[in-house]
């Protein structure tokens, strides 16, 4: 009986929390709709009854945000889209120009006479064009694709810190670190991404400890990403070192993200980006 | 093939409950219970309709102290005409998806 209470308190405490969320998650002059969902919250008869009616609120805002801003979504999409497949074709090409220049024979390889012979030319390029496509994708007002490219610039980064340190030949049996770290930094990226704090919203927790934020979402990343590697590949267990490699991209990753998102936010206070 | 407009069966009933009587206010929570409608399918069906201008809101004082001011809802002159409309039109289809959930009618 004691059990039901408390939870059914639980769920009320939740439903409450869910609906101050959602209308942090819309402009201040369209919460009529939001205000009365939540008006009639009240009318519910215990916790579980109010958190299911609170649940609706979740449709209800999207309903609400899309209004008019379908063509605009439409529109951003297609700049995210094309940010994202133009600037691998570039980097592409790009890559291919530079080895050939360094008289690197082959792309992604690491047989004798490849890129290996070149890490610093190999690590640059792969950098570079992460960070640029970063750039342009900010530039472009395409935020998912810095997103993006934030992920792919922590992945080259790490990577090639790595690959200098243990020597990029023996690059086949750290396909589990790789995988890792590709996941910690996307996690990380998109973590980061949905604690970012808008200019629309009150001051909250998240603005005031941005930091301890972004934290957050590192560890909560390293956390996943090693849990499902660990269930791969039990060799990482052993090699503390990869941890620190994981740990090292989620962190990079939620900052970086976290870095986008802050310009991100002034942009849309200027009302440039959506 | 898109759906025509305020055709959906959850529309239908939110509109049949509300031809019921026209002229009173009704509150989202009533509706909800009325029409077996969760909040999450109903608000975004009352937000269109509004906009659409089939329905009309009003804040309302709260019946007990403490409590936030409650929206209120009643189709409009042009809105009741038009789900008049709606209904007569579905009425059909509507009969034979009733029918189809009666047991020993297939």
């Amino acid at each position: 009986m004691q059990m039901r209470g408390f939870l059914g308190r639980l769920a009320d405490v939740l439903a409450r929390q869910l609906l101050s969320w959602l209308h942090r998650r819309v402009e201040p002059g369209s919460r009529e709709w939001l205000d009365a969902l939540t008006a009639e919250s009240e009318c519910a008869d215990d916790g579980w009854q109010r958190l299911r009616w609170a649940l609706g609120g979740v449709p209800l805002v999207w309903t609400i945000n899309q209004r008019g801003t379908v063509r605009a979504r439409i529109l951003l999409g297609v700049a995210n889209i094309a940010a994202i497949a133009g600037w691998h074709a570039v980097i592409i090409q790009a890559i291919y120009v530079a080895t050939h220049f360094f008289r690197c024979h082959l792309f992604f390889g690491n047989q004798p006479g490849g890129c290996q012979d070149h890490p610093f030319v190999f690590a640059s390029i792969a950098i570079g064009g992460g960070v640029l496509g970063m750039i342009i994708a900010l530039a472009l007002r395409a935020r998912f694709a810095a997103y993006w490219w934030a992920v792919i610039s922590v992945f080259n980064t790490v990577g090639s810190v790595w690959y200098l340190r243990s020597g990029i030949v023996d690059l086949p049996q750290y396909g589990a670190t790789q995988s890792a770290m590709l996941m910690a930094a996307t996690f990380g990226v998109v973590l980061a991404a949905i604690m970012r704090d808008s200019p629309r919203a009150p001051a909250s927790f998240l603005s005031r400890h941005r930091i301890t934020a972004r934290l957050i979402a590192g560890t909560i990343s390293f956390a996943m990403a090693d849990a499902l590697i660990r269930m791969r590949d039990r060799h990482l267990v052993a090699d503390n070192v990869n941890h620190y490699v994981v740990l090292g991209s989620a962190m990079f990753a939620a900052i970086l993200a976290g870095l986008i998102g802050r310009h991100g936010s002034r942009l849309s206070a200027k009302g440039t980006i959506v | 093939m898109p759906r025509l407009p305020n055709t959906s069966p959850q529309t239908l009933s939110v509109l049949e409950l509300l031809l019921e009587s026209p002229r009173s206010w009704h509150y989202g929570y009533a509706l909800s219970q009325l029409t077996g409608l969760k909040s999450g399918t109903l608000y975004p069906i009352l937000l269109r309709l509004a906009e659409q201008g089939w329905l009309e809101t009003r804040w309302t004082e709260p019946e007990q102290p403490g409590r936030p001011p409650r929206h209120t809802y009643r189709l409009t002159g042009e809105g009741a005409k038009a789900a008049r409309t709606k209904l007569a039109e579905a009425a059909p289809s509507r009969m034979t998806r009733r029918l189809a959930f009666v047991p020993g009618s297939r």
